[in-house]
């Protein structure tokens, strides 16, 4: 009865686990008593290697040092990408002649995918961090762009109207209506960009780098160390599904108004 | 300042017009019609019409929202051309800003015109316990019901202390049991803090139960057919026999084509 509620109430961490679980089994059979296991480690094998290396390091640094100056590089350029994508979101969709000015360009840059800026970037940053600031840059900076062009565009004109008859000025309506009914697409962009920078991160770090997990896989590719590259994929896939949960948490809290009937 | 006997005219209509573009571009879609008339301090005036006649329209461009293809609305003597707090509105949809909460939402207007902080608070605060929602300052909109938002918007519209209210069929989406307890509730506000209204409906016996005078518009283009000084007292029953003939004589004269 008790065991009953719990797995009621917990259902869906209960079945995330067993998810994870399944696909790690799964993955450790294929491996063992199979012939792909020439191209696969196991499972096992790529996380007791990934437990390791908090401790022994891989290159001249330990995991937590890799990770931690991939999410130093993704930071800065997320925030970057933040304050340049809702300035350039918010004028695109308020307006008409930013619209009409920036969006064509805008839309021009935008199916270039980051990695065909690398040698651009090389070119134009150099080799350090600036130039992988900048392609994870272009991987976060559209999406935060695109929505929150959406949500200003979206914004009730009940509501500007309301506004203004309640004595607001243009000012007021812009700071008090505009951007915060745009706040849940914003988040939405953010939501996706964050993911997407932590993605382009293996790009970035293509670009000449000595650490970081996508330095990692770069290393492990030029090497030809299988495990290696599968234990940069996992810290890449673990702190990506950190990111994206931590982000949906504050989404929750932040626009909390947005959820109907609570 | 124009006088009518002792009571002060604040709001008068004149010869309103308004056109739209047609869908496809071809020609016109005439909406209003040649529509004047005035409103008196405190009168809660009725503009009662079929559905789509056109009555948000009028809302519309008394509030300054949309301006008329011809005439003009004066208030107090001047034109009235844009968006004013002067003039209040409570929506049908409500229109409440759903991030901010129900205090936030009443003291809106005060604040957005500079009011201090603890005044306006103050002020809100009065509203709120005036429409009956003390204790939920803090809710947000969407977290209320449909009755409930209605108040918030009253609320909101009364704390900007406006010289008129436009109110467009605030009641047209509530279901008929509590759209009959927010007529009451309406009723009561208003006797308790009398303002200058004028109120959209299409429904007659919101009409009867709530207005001083009815004036009563026929379908697109809508133009003025007759007006109805209403001489009951308040409250008002829906059963009353005087209640009762005005509403046969108004039904006998409404626009009964398509």
């Amino acid at each position: 009865m008790s065991l009953k509620k719990f797995v009621d109430k917990n259902i869906s961490i209960i079945m995330t686990v067993l998810a994870f679980a399944s696909l790690l089994i799964v993955w450790e059979l294929v491996s063992r008593f199979t012939k792909a296991g020439l191209f696969l480690p196991p499972a096992s094998l790529i996380l007791e290697k990934f437990i390791l290396s908090f401790k022994e390091p891989i290159g001249k640094y330990t995991m937590l040092t890799h990770i931690g100056v991939s999410l130093y590089r993704v930071g800065v350029a997320f925030g970057l990408s933040t304050v340049f994508g809702i300035a350039l979101g918010v004028s695109m969709g308020y307006s008409k002649l930013a619209e009409a000015i920036l969006k064509p360009i805008f839309e021009f840059i935008r199916p270039i995918p980051p990695l065909a800026w690398i040698p651009m970037s090389i070119l134009w940053f150099g080799l350090g961090d600036k130039s992988k600031f900048f392609i994870i840059f272009l991987g976060c900076f559209c999406f935060i762009t695109v929505n929150t062009y959406e949500g200003t565009k979206n914004v009730d004109k009940t509501l500007i109207g309301a506004a203004r008859m309640l004595g607001a000025s243009e000012r007021q309506v812009f700071f008090d209506i505009v951007l915060p009914s745009s706040v849940p697409y914003i988040f939405a962009g953010l939501q996706i960009a964050v993911t997407a920078g932590w993605s382009a991160v293996v790009g970035a770090e293509m670009v000449h780098s000595n650490e970081g997990v996508g330095w990692l896989i770069v290393m492990g590719m030029t090497y030809g160390k299988t495990v290696q590259i599968m234990v940069g994929m996992l810290a890449i896939g673990l702190v990506g599904f950190v990111l994206a949960t931590g982000m949906a948490k504050l989404e929750r809290r932040l626009c909390a108004w947005n959820n109907q009937g609570m | 300042m124009e006088q009518s006997g002792n009571v002060k005219t604040i709001l008068e209509c004149r010869n309103v017009s308004k056109e739209f573009d047609a869908y496809d571009k071809s020609g016109k879609t005439e909406v209003l019609r040649d529509i004047s008339f005035s409103v008196k301090e405190n009168e809660f005036l009725v503009l009662f019409g079929p559905g789509q006649c056109g009555k948000t329209t009028l809302i519309n461009v008394l509030a300054g929202l949309e301006s008329a293809t011809s005439g003009e609305v004066i208030e107090n003597g001047k034109k009235v051309t844009k968006p004013a707090p002067e003039r209040g509105v409570v929506y049908q949809k409500t229109a409440l800003f759903p991030w901010l909460s129900v205090m936030g939402n009443v003291e809106f207007g005060p604040r957005v015109r500079g009011q201090d902080k603890k005044t306006r608070r103050e002020t809100a605060k009065h509203y709120i316990d005036l429409v009956g929602l003390s204790g939920f300052e803090k809710s947000y909109p969407s977290q209320l019901s449909g009755g409930m938002r209605q108040r918030v918007g009253i609320a909101r519209a009364y704390c900007n202390q406006p010289e008129i209210m436009l109110m467009d069929e605030p009641f047209g989406h509530l279901d008929a049991q509590t759209r009959y307890m927010m007529e009451e509730e309406l009723q009561r506000i208003w006797q308790s803090e009398k303002r200058t209204v004028i109120f959209v409906t299409n429904n007659i016996e919101e009409a009867l139960f709530l207005a001083d005078r009815i004036i009563l518009l026929t379908n697109c283009p809508s133009c003025i057919k007759k007006e109805y000084i209403i001489d009951m007292p308040h409250p008002r029953s829906y059963v009353d026999p005087k209640f009762l003939s005005y509403r046969q004589e108004i039904t006998e004269n409404m626009d009964k084509s398509l």
